[in-house]
C-alpha cells in the first residue's frame, strides 16, 4: 500500500458518509412502515372531508390570531373541528402510520448514534435563525 | 423490528460519521472537557443551580435578584471556559456535518428523517 492510497482524506470520509446515507435512505424508502405511511399521507391529502375541515381550522386560527374578540367561542369551535378531523378514518390511519414510521426511524437513529458516539438526529436539525447551536 | 440489512446500513453510516474529522475533533474535545476538573465541575454546578432555581420558580417562589445574578455569573464562567468553548465549537461543526448527511438521507424519502426520528424518541 502506498502513501496515497493509505491516507483517508476528509473529503473521502464525507463521500463515504454521503453514500452510506443515500443507501440507508433508499432502504428506508422500501420498508413496509414507510410504504404504509406514504399511502396514508396520500389518502389524507386527497380526502375531501379532511381538506374542508382543515380549511375551516385554518380560517378559525387566522381569525383568532387577528381578532381576539369572542375568542372562547372560536376556541371551542376550533377544538370541535380538531376533534372532528381526528375522528376521520383516513386521519386515524395516517396517525398510526406516522407513529410506526417515527418508531422505525428512531430505532435507526439509535444505531447511527451508537456507532458515531454522538446523537445523530438531535444534532442534525437546522436551526431556524441560521446561527450555530 | 429492523431487518439485518437496515441495521447494517445504519451501522455503516455511523462508522463513516465517526471517521469524519468533525466527529473525531468533537470526541477529542469532549474527552478533554470531561478530563478537566474545572470545566466538569463548572458544568455540574451550573446544571444543579439551574435545576434548583427552576424547581423553586415552578413551585411559585420568587427568586432573589442576587440569586439570578449569581446564576448569570456562573453561566458566563461556563461559557468562557476554554475547554467548554472548544467542545461547543467542535459540536457546531458536528451539527453542520450531521445536517448535511441527514439531508442526503432524507432525499430519497422526501421527508425530514431527523424530525421523524426525534418524534419517535419521545
Amino acid at each position: 500500500m502506498n502513501l496515497q492510497t493509505s491516507i483517508t482524506t476528509s473529503a473521502e470520509i464525507n463521500t463515504a458518509a454521503n453514500q452510506a446515507a443515500r443507501e440507508l435512505g433508499e432502504l428506508l424508502l422500501h420498508t413496509p412502515e414507510y410504504e404504509v405511511f406514504l399511502k396514508a399521507l396520500n389518502a389524507v391529502n386527497n380526502d375531501l372531508e379532511v381538506k374542508n375541515i382543515s380549511a375551516e381550522i385554518h380560517t378559525h386560527q387566522n381569525t383568532l390570531r387577528w381578532s381576539p374578540t369572542n375568542s372562547s367561542e372560536l376556541e371551542a369551535e376550533l377544538t370541535r373541528l380538531e376533534t372532528e378531523l381526528e375522528g376521520i378514518q383516513a386521519v386515524q390511519e395516517y396517525r398510526l402510520a406516522e407513529e410506526a414510521t417515527c418508531r422505525l426511524f428512531a430505532e435507526v437513529d439509535s444505531i447511527i448514534s451508537q456507532e458515531t458516539g454522538v446523537p445523530f438526529a438531535t444534532n442534525a436539525k437546522r436551526s431556524g435563525c441560521g446561527c450555530s447551536g | 423490528m429492523l431487518t439485518d440489512e437496515l441495521q447494517n446500513a445504519a451501522r455503516d453510516l455511523g462508522e463513516a460519521l465517526r471517521a469524519s474529522s468533525s466527529v473525531q475533533a468533537y470526541l477529542k474535545a469532549e474527552a478533554g472537557c470531561e478530563a478537566d476538573p474545572e470545566a466538569s465541575e463548572l458544568e455540574k454546578r451550573l446544571l444543579a443551580l439551574h435545576q434548583e432555581l427552576l424547581g423553586r420558580q415552578q413551585r411559585g417562589e420568587a427568586l432573589q435578584r442576587s440569586e439570578i445574578g449569581a446564576y448569570n455569573v456562573l453561566k458566563d464562567r461556563v461559557h468562557y471556559n476554554p475547554r467548554i468553548q472548544e467542545r461547543d465549537a467542535a459540536l457546531s461543526e458536528v451539527k453542520q456535518t450531521f445536517t448535511a448527511i441527514a439531508d442526503e438521507l432524507s432525499f430519497p424519502l422526501g421527508i425530514k428523517f431527523a424530525s421523524l426520528a426525534k418524534a419517535g424518541n419521545v
